[in-house]
């Protein structure tokens, strides 16, 4: 029993990281807090809903993933890029504002129903893990969740383009200075951001269900892994999602009075403990 | 000549703060130019209008004679601009490598290459994976310099770089100057330090409350006329 919760807990933590990633990489780029970021991870499950009722879950991958780069590329060149000069508070206010519109748009063309996005049929079935069948395709969300994290620090590490990204998390101006078209670069890892929210929402599709408020929900955690990871840390945020993931998982099943406090309960605790997170250096 | 670096009339605000009033200024190719003035009186302000850190309202600003309208941060370095900024800006999270390789962001041909910095700089190389920040300044000093160079810049600009340096380490700059200029490397030079500006420079500015107070070359120059606009 004990072991599936922990599965569990896995596969919510895996969905966190995705989402959490995104959120870094913007915040180190544009200094931005993104509050419209569980929008776009609930866009994401509702483009997919729609595409996948006609052409099948892979499809609706393919689109939801598409359609919110695209978004975030928008959101960077007529947001974010025309903003970057004011107040850090009026661009956080914009991304709420954005949530709230968001969430407005999905409601009047999906309605206040919920819906569940079916798994792709080889990813159906079930396995024989401790004693009791476990769905196929929540192993699923634990690869992809891996693969995202292995596939960013790569890109990060080791590409022309991650080293600008890394420099420009840390010094925006110096790395301009060396020629790094840093707008370009903000447009690039924007997209790159809400893609990722859009897959994990993608993901989370046939685990959670789609309802106008996934997105409020998975952000608070977000936000939560994030603080406690550090902010634009990656390895931090990674660790973190893992931590909360468990967290949600257990606290659901051993503590569930207290289940809705656990989050913050542990956040604060980190915060006491190390008040820029788990790995935060960078303020 | 075209000038690589040629400001006409410029009048640079931050906000609402007037900061260059009527600034004109070059600096031809292969020229060794020393801007001088004392501390707040707008001279990295000259680095920041040509970097769009400053906004400029009235003059020009032109790069290798193309008059540069809706400047960008990064435009310098692409036009052949390479700062060596003050206080050096190594980026913290970036190992010494991955500052320099930072600085090739910029494809220009040129001698400057990964090789070519660590033969001139070969403390650079022996520490290669460990943070930027953990050099001495003279170092540091060393790899914001090799930074600027990996861009192969016609000119570069270095903000005050004998800031906070012993006296041998200027000497070192010194030489290293010397050898980029007579390479062909433009440098417009901005300083307080009489010794290395009449070790490198041939052609100065004196500069003072934002505006240009005097020019001229620096061969048989009484350096005492210098010293009174640098020493409070």
């Amino acid at each position: 029993m004990i072991g599936l919760q922990i599965l569990n807990g896995l596969v919510y933590g895996s969905l966190l990281m995705i989402v959490a990633s995104g959120l870094v990489l913007i915040y180190g780029l544009r200094r931005v807090v993104n509050f419209a970021h569980g929008s776009l991870f609930m866009l994401g499950a509702y483009i997919a809903y729609a595409a996948a009722q006609q052409f099948g879950f892979w499809v609706g991958l393919v689109a939801a993933v598409s359609v919110l780069a695209a978004v975030g590329f928008c959101l960077d060149r007529f947001g974010f890029r025309l903003l970057q000069d004011r107040d850090p508070l009026t661009v956080m206010l914009v991304t709420f504002g954005l949530l709230l519109v968001f969430e407005d748009v999905v409601q009047s063309v999906w309605g206040k129903q919920s819906y569940s996005l079916a798994a792709p049929e080889s990813l159906a079935g079930t396995v024989e893990l401790f004693g009791s069948p476990f769905p196929v395709y929540r192993l699923v969300i634990v690869a992809a969740g891996l693969a995202v994290a292995a596939a960013l620090v790569g890109w990060l590490r080791h590409s022309r383009v991650g080293l600008f990204i890394r420099g420009a998390s840390t010094d925006p101006v110096t790395t301009a200075m060396q020629g790094v078209n840093t707008d370009r670069l903000s447009g690039g890892v924007v997209a790159v951001g809400a893609a990722l929210a859009g897959l994990a929402g993608v993901v989370s599709g046939p685990f959670l269900s789609l309802s106008p408020t996934m997105g409020s929900d998975i952000l608070i955690d977000s936000f939560v892994v994030v603080v406690i990871g550090g902010l634009g840390s990656f390895a931090g945020a990674f660790v973190a999602a893992m931590i909360l993931g468990q967290v949600q998982a257990l606290g659901a099943v051993y503590l569930p009075d207290l289940a809705a406090l656990l989050p913050f309960a542990l956040m604060t605790a980190v915060l006491v403990w190390r008040p820029s997170g788990l790995s935060g250096s960078r303020t | 000549m075209i000038p690589l670096l040629n400001l006409d009339a410029v009048n640079a605000y931050y906000g609402a703060a007037h900061v260059l009033h009527d600034v004109t200024l070059s600096v031809c190719p292969g020229e060794r130019v020393a801007l001088v003035g004392r501390n707040g009186v707008g001279k990295t302000t000259v680095v920041n209008s040509i970097l769009n850190l400053a906004s400029l309202r009235g003059g020009t600003l032109k790069f290798n004679g193309v008059v540069q309208h809706g400047l960008r941060t990064y435009g310098a370095a692409r036009a052949g601009i390479s700062v060596v900024p003050q206080g050096r800006r190594i980026i913290p999270n970036l190992t010494i490598e991955e500052n320099l390789l930072l600085g090739g962001a910029v494809k220009r041909p040129g001698p400057w290459n990964l090789a070519s910095i660590y033969e001139l700089f070969p403390i650079l190389q022996e520490r290669r994976n460990t943070p930027g920040t953990a050099l001495s300044g003279g170092q540091q000093q060393m790899l914001a310099i090799g930074r600027a160079l990996m861009a192969n810049p016609q000119l570069l600009v270095l903000d005050e770089p004998s800031e906070g340096l012993a006296p041998v380490i200027v000497d070192q700059l010194a030489d290293i100057f010397n050898r980029l200029a007579n390479a062909g490397t433009a440098l417009l030079l901005i300083e307080q330090n009489l010794s290395l500006i009449t070790r490198v420079a041939r052609r100065f500015y004196v500069m003072a409350k934002g505006s240009i107070i005097e020019e001229g070359a620096l061969e048989g120059l009484d350096i005492a006329q210098l010293h009174k606009h640098i020493v409070v």
